[in-house]
């Protein structure tokens, strides 16, 4: 009796991957679902560095991302709708929606340079982890060729962002 | 003598005859694409009358400003272009996405 349970659970275990996801063991609704989290995570950051901060290139930066996320998810939430895919809740995607939520928490406890410092120590952190998924899982997981497409073209602008909080990053730093 | 004067008289009219013509024909129109956060070409050669259109193809909103003056596009939407006619002022114009102030490009108007 013991052998036929067995087999099942590993033959299940085998096609789990397989059925309804990718090779990277996510499918496209979760993708999809990952980068409206990652981008809305971001965009509530940044409007709260917005409008505490009290450092201009801070503010400035804060701005950006809420600007650039808003406009990456829109292109998101249209393909997504285009393509009948509903944004599916994952491990990853709950994951970032915690941490960003977290962070939030902190930022809110702080305020002037160390509130700055904290803000942009988790944007460098953050880009760094969305570029890594991007390349690791998201990007080689998607099946479908426009969601694909739509993931290789917002790289650059992750990778922009990620630069741009480097140097502010080290220009906060030497400022103390 | 005579034939050498109105050779060159021949010359001349068929010379200004064909400068008059080519002149209006000669404004070209340029493209630049803003792609992966970049204007590609970063660097154009143009002439005052050319026209010049930054087209986006990045899901992100830019802008192609001249910091020293001339042109400045204000935000061109994902996915929308800007079309510029080139000044008379010659020399070089170099340009910025005002967000993202990593991307530069430069018009050397001649």
């Amino acid at each position: 009796m013991q052998s036929p349970t067995i087999i099942v659970a590993v033959v299940s275990m085998l096609l789990l991957p397989v059925a309804g996801s990718s090779a990277q063991g996510v499918n496209d609704a979760q993708i999809a679902s990952i980068v409206v989290t990652a981008n809305q995570v971001d965009i509530d950051a940044g409007k709260l560095a917005a409008s505490r901060s009290t450092n201009g290139d801070v503010k400035g930066f804060a701005r950006l991302m809420v600007t650039d996320h808003t406009g990456v998810n829109k292109s998101a939430t249209d393909l997504a709708a285009r393509l009948k895919v509903t944004p599916q809740d994952n491990p990853t995607s709950q994951s970032l929606k915690s941490e960003g939520d977290k962070n939030i928490a902190t930022l809110k406890t702080l305020k002037g340079d160390a509130f700055d410092k904290a803000y942009v120590d988790h944007e460098v952190a953050y880009h760094q982890q969305v570029i890594d998924a991007l390349d690791k899982t998201l990007i080689p997981g998607a099946t479908n060729a426009e969601l694909k497409a739509l993931l290789v073209k917002v790289r650059p602008a992750f990778v922009a962002h990620l630069e741009h909080a480097k140097s502010l990053q080290s220009s906060l730093s030497k400022g103390h | 003598m005579r034939t050498a004067t109105f050779a060159a008289a021949l010359g001349l009219m068929l010379g200004m005859v064909g400068a008059s013509v080519a002149a209006p024909s000669k404004a070209k129109a340029h493209t630049v694409t803003i792609e992966d956060m970049r204007f590609q070409p970063a660097d154009l050669v143009v002439a005052p009358g050319d026209t010049v259109v930054w087209i986006n193809k990045d899901l992100v909103a830019h802008t192609a400003t001249s910091q020293v003056g001339g042109f400045d596009s204000n935000l061109i939407l994902a996915s929308d272009s800007w079309r510029y006619t080139v000044q008379k002022k010659k020399g070089d114009f170099a340009y910025i996405c005002t967000l993202h102030p990593a991307m530069k490009g430069t018009l050397r108007v001649k």
